[in-house]
């Protein structure tokens, strides 16, 4: 029904809620042809197979979501990647997210007291980041995690804010940040690293160069 | 007190929307859920919001639908990134050549009090950061007002009477509603945005009954 011809045979799909932040990201040159835009209401009807890895970013429509929680976990079980940011629903994902105000001024006020307190830096996503390249800002905790979940973030109260399991199959990684959006978003200017990061470890390669918008993508049909 | 105008808020599961838009005595809302396939039905609403995080592929499936709600007299409020070409006559881009640390908003034309009582630092400063969150800017048509404009006096907050037979009122992205969006616990910034918001919604509902009276 509705699909993005502009892409090049990417290997990550980018589940699309129609939300600016993802098209820009997803059409931004630096990363146009490592992710695929799948439009949500398309992901029952789309071969997931074809894809390496699968993002969810926040401000994902998780009712639909919910609906496709098998094709999701067959995924999973075919040894795929699987990265959920920001928020997300019990209605598929085994854990309870819960929201928490969102202090994203923090580096202006107390520099010295960011919202992860906690990090894994010897996973691939994080190995090389600075503790302030590894956190901008949370959008919520997790309440609960699957039993097998490895903790990889927690903030100052402890709270999980990214955890990980291979108990699927394939690699499932969580986290109440959200790299996706605020990089389409383009407000703050230091998520190439952690995100080029992401990103390799989701395919294989990792991106190159500054983060480019043209302006004759916006206006312009999706159909 | 003339009856609350009717609106219909372009819902797409986004956490954090619910809540947003609470009844008032100039309008109630009502919840549009995108759904596959399309069968949709708003005209007897007053107004059409498209909030801050929306579908916009869902939105230019129903381009007809709103123009045909425009073209009846409709209000079209899209405060959001509008990236496909559903909104007549005018065009949201989005723009990253400008530091966020640089905007400063700036009031061009007011004819309909929208910056009524608000204190504009509210918007410019929250936390020692930015107290809204506009991106891009708006390419407007040619007759549309804008209300706001950034430091490089790119239009961020238009009013457009006459593109269409209906008003629409467009942020470039600026989240605008009843109450906050959760980039603030600034007091001055909640109370600024949320101030604009209700000065759009006094508007609309003078300018509802102004218009029958006529």
């Amino acid at each position: 029904m509705l699909k993005n011809t502009h892409m090049k045979n990417p290997e990550i799909a980018l589940v699309f809620n129609g939300v600016w932040s993802h098209y820009s990201f997803a059409m931004s040159p630096k990363y146009s042809s490592f992710y695929q835009l799948v439009y949500v209401h398309d992901l029952p009807a789309t071969d997931l197979s074809a894809f390496k890895s699968v993002v969810i970013p926040f401000q994902s429509n998780h009712a639909v979501l919910g609906s496709c929680r098998k094709q999701l976990y067959d995924f999973l079980a075919g040894g795929g990647k699987l990265f959920v940011e920001g928020d997300s629903s019990a209605t598929w994902l085994d854990a309870v997210w819960e929201d928490r105000p969102v202090n994203n001024y923090w580096w202006v006020t107390h520099p010295d007291q960011p919202p992860v307190t906690a990090t894994d830096f010897t996973h691939p996503v994080y190995q090389g980041l600075m503790p302030r390249h590894a956190c901008w800002h949370t959008h919520g905790a997790y309440t609960r995690v699957p039993d097998h979940a490895r903790i990889l973030q927690r903030n100052s109260a402890g709270e999980i804010i990214t955890w990980e399991t291979d108990a699927y199959g394939g690699t499932l990684l969580a986290t109440t940040l959200d790299p996706i959006v605020e990089h389409g978003v383009q407000q703050i200017t230091h998520l190439d690293h952690y995100v080029d990061r992401l990103t390799a470890w989701l395919c294989g390669a990792q991106p190159e160069g500054a983060f480019a918008i043209d302006e004759a993508d916006y206006g312009r049909s999706w159909n | 007190m003339h009856e609350p105008l009717k609106a219909a808020v372009i819902h797409n599961g986004i956490e954090g929307l619910d809540g947003l838009y609470p009844d008032s005595a100039f309008m109630v809302y009502n919840r549009i859920s995108v759904a596959y396939p399309v069968q949709l039905d708003i005209s007897q609403y007053d107004v059409l919001i498209v909030p801050n995080g929306s579908d916009h592929v869902f939105m230019e499936c129903i381009k007809d639908t709103v123009e045909a709600f425009l073209a009846a007299g409709g209000v079209l409020c899209c405060f959001d990134g509008w990236f496909t070409p559903w909104v007549p006559g005018n065009r949201w881009v989005m723009d990253n050549s400008r530091r966020t640390i640089d905007v400063r908003y700036k009031v061009v034309s007011d004819p309909y009090g929208f910056m009524k009582g608000i204190d504009i630092d509210g918007l410019n400063f929250s936390n020692g950061i930015s107290g809204w969150w506009a991106c891009g800017y708006i390419q407007p048509a040619a007759e549309a007002i804008v209300v706001l404009e950034d430091t490089w006096h790119r239009p961020l907050l238009i009013v457009d009477e006459h593109s269409t037979n209906g008003t629409m009122i467009l942020s470039a992205s600026a989240p605008l509603s009843d109450s906050t969006y959760a980039t603030t616990d600034d007091d001055a910034s909640m109370q600024a945005v949320a101030g604009i918001y209700r000065n759009i919604v006094e508007f609309m509902h003078a300018k509802k009954y102004a218009y029958e009276k006529s």
